[in-house]
């Protein structure tokens, strides 16, 4: 079992884990590509379809796509599926929406390494959005 | 932290009510994610809001207590009171057309909700205007004006050609940020961080509105995360419909918030100008065979019968619903084909008075208002068994919503598959 320690800045306080999803590309905010009562990858052409964001930490390099990302995130959340917390590589306004109307917690602009390249789809992670440490788990 | 004036600080305090306290603490919060460290004036602000189908997750039909937890992020449900009053608030694309829900295939019941909510944001100061193109009638926030939209497309023109200032954000953000004229001081907002960095030329087609699709929705294929393109040489000059064409491809493709377009856009006189003296990140040419990738995205192989055709994503001007016109004068829209055609209602009536609509629905076709298929959602579209699409972003989203062929194409090729009731390759 391998563990792997990253850094970024707090964006989001509080602590969370879970099963990593590693987005390269994004995620499109246009309706549909986000199910908003299943909270499901639903964009064609991703590698994600199919995946459910519930209790994930979701690994993002930046937004994309419509404004309505973050509400298509929050619908999904109303109807019980969030991620438990997000990584993101650098903060952009469309993230930062979705973070704030999320509230969980949530670690970005890391400097040092670049998690799109350390975290893989299926690792455990840890984060805590008050010291933006993110621990990574490889079995 | 976040530094407040006098002012907002009264408003946080609770001073001027919970309903903006509320708000202004969802941005304040906002601030402190994004990295922000004052917040500034909004002035100008489109929100996409009514019964969106975002809110399908609630199962009531109590607005102040939907409108509580979805955008201000309170548990408490809070009446919902005015916006703020020196910023110019109206909708953005509504989830039904104003006044015909029958031919989009929606219920009476939730053409009566939707007019119910926006009924309840209107009393509060937000005009219903239901455009996702809202410059056309009006909407222009001037050179350094902060503004929000919840329209991407609308975020790269406001921020590009109009010199505005704006973020994409998102919904709630948006909508929190209207009702206490306030939004964080990041981004776009600061001149510093309008420079472009990644150079597009143009080695393509990009005489046609279709042309500056295909660009727009390529250049975003290409752009590097957060990237911001600047188009710079080999191509035709566009007009105000072109680049709203290429912003809305770019802005599904992509995250970008700002395109500068070197001679045409207000920061882009020079390509030095856009580039804030700095050398690029990157500089790419969109060839023949780019575009040619991006068509093969965008639209389905082969020809093949189809029954549904819409045309107008962004919202269309006047003049292209008089082309429209013009082209279908005479002809008919082929029997159990429908032709939607998307504009503003304000639009829609200039082109009631112009003889326009009149001419469409002689075809056959319909001339509808404020809506598209991608924001109604699937009860407009569930049943087509093969579907025609005008715009990049309507013919990309549309697919996470259907299993059914997509072509993609010019807006006379749309209207010639109405026609003929077939897509020919």
């Amino acid at each position: 079992m391998e563990k792997i320690i990253i850094k970024g800045r707090p964006a989001m306080g509080g602590i969370a884990e879970g099963e990593a999803v590693v987005c390269y590309d994004s995620i499109a905010g246009n309706s549909g590509a986000i199910g908003d009562t299943d909270g499901v990858i639903h964009e064609k052409g991703s590698a994600n379809r199919g995946i459910s964001l519930k209790n994930t930490i979701l690994v993002i390099p930046y937004g994309k796509g419509s404004t309505g990302f973050s509400a298509h995130m929050k619908s999904a959340k109303f109807s019980g599926i969030c991620p438990a917390g997000w990584v993101i590589k650098r903060m952009d306004s469309r993230l930062g929406a979705a973070v704030t109307s999320l509230g969980v917690p949530a670690v970005a602009d890391f400097e040092e390494d670049d998690p799109m390249e350390v975290i893989k789809t299926g690792d455990w992670v840890k984060i805590d959005g008050n010291t933006g440490v993110v621990e990574i788990t490889r079995n | 932290m976040v530094k407040l004036t006098e002012y907002e600080q009264r408003m946080l305090n609770g001073e001027m009510g919970e309903f903006k306290q509320k708000a202004l603490q969802f941005i304040v919060k906002y601030a402190e994610v994004l990295g922000a460290e004052e917040l500034c004036r909004v002035s100008r602000a489109t929100l996409f809001i009514g019964a969106q189908h975002y809110l399908d997750c609630f199962n009531n039909d109590d607005y102040d207590e939907i409108f509580s937890k979805f955008y201000l992020n309170s548990d408490k449900k809070i009446k919902i009171a005015e916006f703020d009053k020196e910023c110019i608030c109206q909708t953005c694309a509504a989830a039904c057309d104003i006044k015909d829900h029958e031919s989009v295939h929606l219920s009476k019941e939730f053409f009566e909700k939707n007019k119910r909510f926006l009924d309840i944001t209107k009393e509060a100061g937000v005009s219903i205007v239901n455009s996702c193109t809202p410059y056309y009638v009006g909407w222009i926030p001037l050179m350094g004006e902060h503004f929000v939209t919840t329209e991407s497309s609308n975020v790269v023109m406001s921020n590009s050609v109009f010199g505005a200032r704006g973020n994409a954000g998102g919904i709630e953000a948006s909508v929190c940020a209207a009702i206490c004229g306030r939004t964080p001081l990041w981004g776009l907002h600061i001149k510093e961080n309008r420079y472009g960095d990644v150079v597009f030329n143009i080695k393509c087609p990009s005489k046609t509105v279709y042309d500056w699709d295909i660009i727009g929705y390529t250049m975003g294929r290409m752009l590097p995360p957060h990237g911001k393109p600047i188009i710079n040489e080999g191509f035709e000059r566009p007009d105000i419909h072109k680049l709203r064409q290429c912003f809305s491809s770019l802005a599904t493709t992509s995250g970008a918030e700002i395109c500068h377009v070197v001679g045409i856009t207000p920061e882009a006189r020079t390509l030095e100008e856009a580039l804030g003296g700095k050398e690029p990140l990157e500089v790419i040419e969109i060839t023949q065979k780019d575009y040619d990738e991006s068509v093969a995205m965008l639209c389905d192989e082969g020809s093949g019968d189809i029954d549904l055709v819409s045309v107008g994503c962004p919202h269309l001007s006047l003049e292209e619903i008089k082309d429209i016109a013009m082209y279908l004068k005479g002809k008919k829209v082929k029997e159990n084909v429908e032709l939607w055609i998307w504009t503003d209602y304000a639009i829609q009536a200039m082109a009631d008075v112009n003889g326009y609509t009149d001419i469409i629905e002689k075809s056959g076709g319909k001339l509808l208002n404020s809506s598209c298929p991608v924001v109604m959602r699937e009860e407009s579209h569930r049943h087509s068994k093969a579907m025609v699409m005008n715009g990049a972003k309507q013919a990309h989203s549309i697919r996470s919503q259907t299993k059914a062929p997509v072509y993609f194409g010019d807006i006379y090729k749309c209207l010639d598959a109405a026609i003929k009731g077939r897509w020919e390759a």
